[in-house]
């Protein structure tokens, strides 16, 4: 018997949540095709309310589904009260995750793509050892529950990944970009020659004394500022109090050249789809405009607490229960070119990436990162790469007071769109 | 299932072939602030093949479906035809071996109930929840989880092997108006139920380490001779030193091969560090590793200098040294890559009292909160930390970070305490995609000069 109707005659309450994922990977390691993987991953997450309270199990094996049944209905005769239902179907916005040409890409043109991000490279520096990773998936996810919901969608995942290495002595150089994409790209190496422009700037190594100076944050390199923000707007957190931003909604906490979106409904990319993982609609929330809190995200069970209505941020795995999620952060692109920012830095840094983001009290917004990779700006010029500095601060404090925002944007981590963001002052640490 | 794993291989046209079945059921019960979060049982059942063709490359199929090995085996085989290495690859010979192991626990966590379970981690969330009127939310989880790990390959090894895991873990958050701030605490075993009763301690010195930390000021940037106690100095030697052991790291570069020289010097005489597997009941302890070669204790720094490094079948073969049992992966669907099992610095001869006495003005840095390093720099944060004043411990301060080159600190490493110990924490490693794995670390408390704290 199928296990909605057979779990539907012992809880008040059920959902099945099915997933199916046909991943294929190639991989070079230091500029050799030397893996190809093909994984196949099928298991069901279920959810149960029964006598009010809330039970959860999943499974990959599925010749147990029984078992499966029986400890989700163990685990909710210890469950906590649920002061939420799940949805009913409603309509949703059409958003494009699906692409037959990923889906049906031949291994032996992932092995061409490689070959391609190679060529890019090793022309600029023979020295470099490149780690690639080309992988294509097909997901299927399926929500069912007992209000007949039946929601269902298919994305194809593109990933490709280019590590470049570089020793020189001493010398240590990594980078890395990645494309991710649910949509064919057709321009699939831009990534790959963004960073070898980048790898050609830190081939030039120079050195700058620590002090007080202007700050330019590159699109990577906003991580260190965004991260605490999107741990703080989590509506898990705000219940809980230990964000920031708990009470603050309309209060202005940021400069005004601030403004921050979640927007899941973006074609492509990897957090978009039509519904979040609960079978709600994904849609676009404004979380910070012009500086003022607007609006926190939150899934079926943290909005129940908090009194409010889900904003479509459920998101799972096939072993946890769902959590409130950011999908695709935006982060508004502002009036000022980067020429121009650039040419108004006597001297002073751009941060590219950071080493250690995420550890430390990162939710109380303090950070304090060596730099991985910086370059220096000298009279308006990037003049090269500068090393062993550290920074640190607290967002809370430096976003409020942004000198400048650029017009150009770029997606970083798949996840995160988001511009140049240009600190007028901070104290950059190193050696004299 | 051993037939129909034999078959498998003995149908299989690679040089080397290799299957592992992974059947694994994991129980978990988490409080977060007073409410329960989720008191589950998941079930996780999954398989891989690995195919060797020597002068091409290496194919991998992962699966859930157990139905079908035959299948799959052609499909790793077809994989393996997609790469094209310049050089054969060869793997370092491993006798073969033919074991079954079962695991006996003095109290099975298989026989104890849920609502024991939920009782266990409910008691260490109200210590929490109780020291203080300041603790403002928490989370207590009691995880348990049994592996039965199935190994076979086309050379003569099978091995079965049990490995039971049971973690309690508690985290403190403190709030003082907009000071918020956290600590954690958590005990791992992969022994049984036992272990992990009567632990209100570790729930207690959590939430009273979260409590402190709301009145401790942010560190003064700057160079400071630094303590470290037994969990840093073992988060440290794992991150900043152990991941560059792993000669995946060097065995393709000559760059890096020429940095990790046997015999070059990377700290004083008094440095000693191992990796070992084989040690009974650690978090990392891996009898037989993901290719079933067996544990042993691997010397990595002996007097001050690199004397080894940590190998797979086919890093040892590249390398012209032995596998040293150190090929492990997170679950079947991964391939194993060269990890560390238990790694650690080895007991000195220091006490703390004569370790301390003599600094004018330092750190006391303790706990690990996390790290990260990029080849041979480092960061990572410690959980909290004291001031030392005239050789005594003075102040709590906090966010103290600890960045450097792994180079000139491991050589300003100029004491070695006497009081080593293992650490039985939850935490575990990420390399690659594959996190967390269980790892050991253990180390006595530790002094290093010149150590560069960041901050504003």
């Amino acid at each position: 018997m199928d296990i909605l109707t057979q779990l539907k005659k012992q809880a008040e309450q059920v959902e099945i949540f099915a997933l199916q994922n046909e991943k294929t990977t190639v991989e070079y390691e230091a500029n050799q095709l030397k893996n190809c993987t093909v994984a196949e991953t099928k298991g069901t997450a279920v959810r149960v309310i029964r006598k009010g309270q809330l039970g959860f199990a999943a499974s990959t094996d599925d010749t147990a589904m029984e078992k499966l049944a029986a400890n989700a209905l163990e685990s909710a005769t210890y469950g906590d009260k649920a002061l939420f239902s799940f949805p009913e179907s409603q309509p949703a916005p059409i958003v494009h995750t699906f692409d037959r040409s990923i889906a049906e890409l031949p291994i032996a043109r992932l092995v061409e793509m490689g070959q391609e991000m190679l060529d890019l490279v090793l022309p600029v520096e023979p020295n470099a050892r490149c780690n690639i990773s080309l992988e294509r998936s097909l997901v299927s996810a399926s929500i069912r529950n007992q209000k007949g919901l039946d929601v269902s969608f298919k994305t194809s995942p593109l990933s490709l990944g280019l590590e470049i290495d570089r020793i020189e002595g001493d010398d240590m150089l990594i980078m890395y970009d990645q494309l991710g994409t649910t949509v064919w790209e057709g321009d699939y190496l831009a990534f790959a020659r963004r960073l070898v422009e980048k790898l050609k700037k830190a081939l030039i190594l120079t050195s700058i004394k620590p002090g007080r100076m202007p700050v330019l944050f590159a699109p990577a390199g906003t991580l260190a500022l965004v991260l605490p923000l999107s741990q703080g707007i989590n509506g898990k957190q705000v219940f809980k109090g230990t964000s920031p931003m708990a009470g603050k909604i309309g209060e202005k906490l940021f400069d005004e050249k601030i403004t921050i979106l979640d927007d899941g409904t973006i074609d492509g990319k990897f957090s978009s789809a039509s519904y979040d993982d609960e079978g709600v609609p994904h849609r676009c929330n404004t979380l910070i405009e012009k500086g003022v809190l607007k609006s926190f995200i939150y899934d079926l069970k943290t909005a129940a607490q908090s009194g409010v209505a889900s904003t479509g941020n459920a998101s799972r795995g096939l072993f946890n229960p769902p959590e409130p999620s950011g999908t695709n952060l935006v982060i508004q692109p502002g009036q000022t070119p980067l020429k121009d920012i650039l040419a108004g830095m006597h001297e002073g840094i751009i941060v590219e990436n950071l080493l250690g983001i995420g550890q430390g009290n990162t939710i109380s917004g303090a950070f304090s990162n060596p730099l991985a990779l910086a370059f220096k700006v000298e009279k308006g010029e990037i003049v090269g790469r500068v090393k062993d500095l550290s920074i640190a601060g607290n967002i809370y404090n430096l976003l409020k007071d942004v000198a400048a925002v650029s017009q150009e944007a770029e997606w970083v981590y798949n996840a995160i769109y988001t511009p140049y963001i240009l600190i007028s002052e901070m104290n950059v640490a190193g050696k004299n | 299932m051993r037939d129909r794993i034999q078959e498998a291989i003995k149908h299989s046209k690679a040089d080397y072939t290799e299957i592992r079945i992974e059947e694994k059921e994991t129980t978990r019960v988490v409080f977060r602030g007073k409410e329960l979060e989720v008191a589950n049982a998941n079930i996780d059942k999954g398989g891989i093949v690995r195919c060797l063709i020597k002068n091409k490359g290496w194919g991998v199929a992962t699966f859930n479906n157990l139905e079908d090995l035959l299948n799959k085996t052609d499909q790793a085989y077809q994989c393996a035809q997609v790469g094209s290495v310049p050089e054969p690859i060869e793997l370092a010979s491993v006798e073969p071996v033919e074991k079954i192991t079962r695991v006996e626990m003095k109290r099975d966590f298989r026989d104890i109930s849920l609502s024991e379970k939920k009782a266990l981690a409910e008691r260490y969330n109200q210590v929490v929840l109780g020291h203080s009127d300041k603790i403002i939310d928490t989370q207590a989880a009691y995880i348990d989880t049994f592996t039965h790990l199935t190994l076979a390959n086309s050379e003569g090894t099978y091995i079965e092997q049990e490995k039971p895991s049971v973690i309690v873990a508690t985290t403190a958050i403190a709030r003082d108006g907009d000071n918020v701030q956290q600590a954690h605490n958590s005990l791992a075993t992969t022994q049984g139920y036992e272990y992990v009763l009567d632990q209100d301690e570790m729930a207690r010195k959590a939430a009273q380490h979260a409590v402190e930390l709301l009145s401790a000021k942010p560190v003064k940037a700057g160079q400071y001779t630094v303590i470290a106690d037994q969990m840093l100095a073992g988060v440290f030697i794992h991150e900043a030193f152990g991941h560059l052991s792993e000669a995946d790291f060097v065995y393709e570069n000559p760059k890096a091969r020429e940095m990790m020289t046997i015999g070059r010097r990377f700290g004083k005489g008094i440095l000693n560090v191992f990796d070992d597997g084989s040690v009974l009941n650690q978090r990392g302890t891996t009898l037989y590793d993901d290719e079933g070669t067996p544990a042993r204790r691997n010397w990595l720094i002996r007097d001050g200098e690199l004397v080894g490094r940590l190998h797979s079948r086919q890093t040892a073969a590249k390398m012209g040294e032995k596998a040293s049992g150190n090929a492990r992966a997170i679950n079947y669907r991964f391939a194993p890559i060269v990890r560390m099992t238990n790694t650690a610095i080895e007991n000195g001869s220091t006490s703390f009292d004569d370790m301390i006495k003599d600094i004018e003005l330092g750190i006391y840095a303790c706990d690990a909160y996390g790290g990260e390093t990029q080849l041979e720099n480092f960061s990572f944060s410690s959980g909290y930390a004291y001031m030392i004043r005239n050789g005594k411990l003075a102040e709590m301060v906090k966010d103290v970070i600890l960045a450097g080159n792994l180079f000139t600190t491991l050589e300003n490493i100029d004491t070695i305490g006497n009081d080593f110990k293992w650490l039985n924490t939850s935490g575990g490693c990420g390399k690659g995609n594959q996190f967390p794995l269980p790892v050991g670390m253990g180390a006595p408390h530790i002094r290093i000069q010149n150590v560069i704290i960041g901050g504003e």
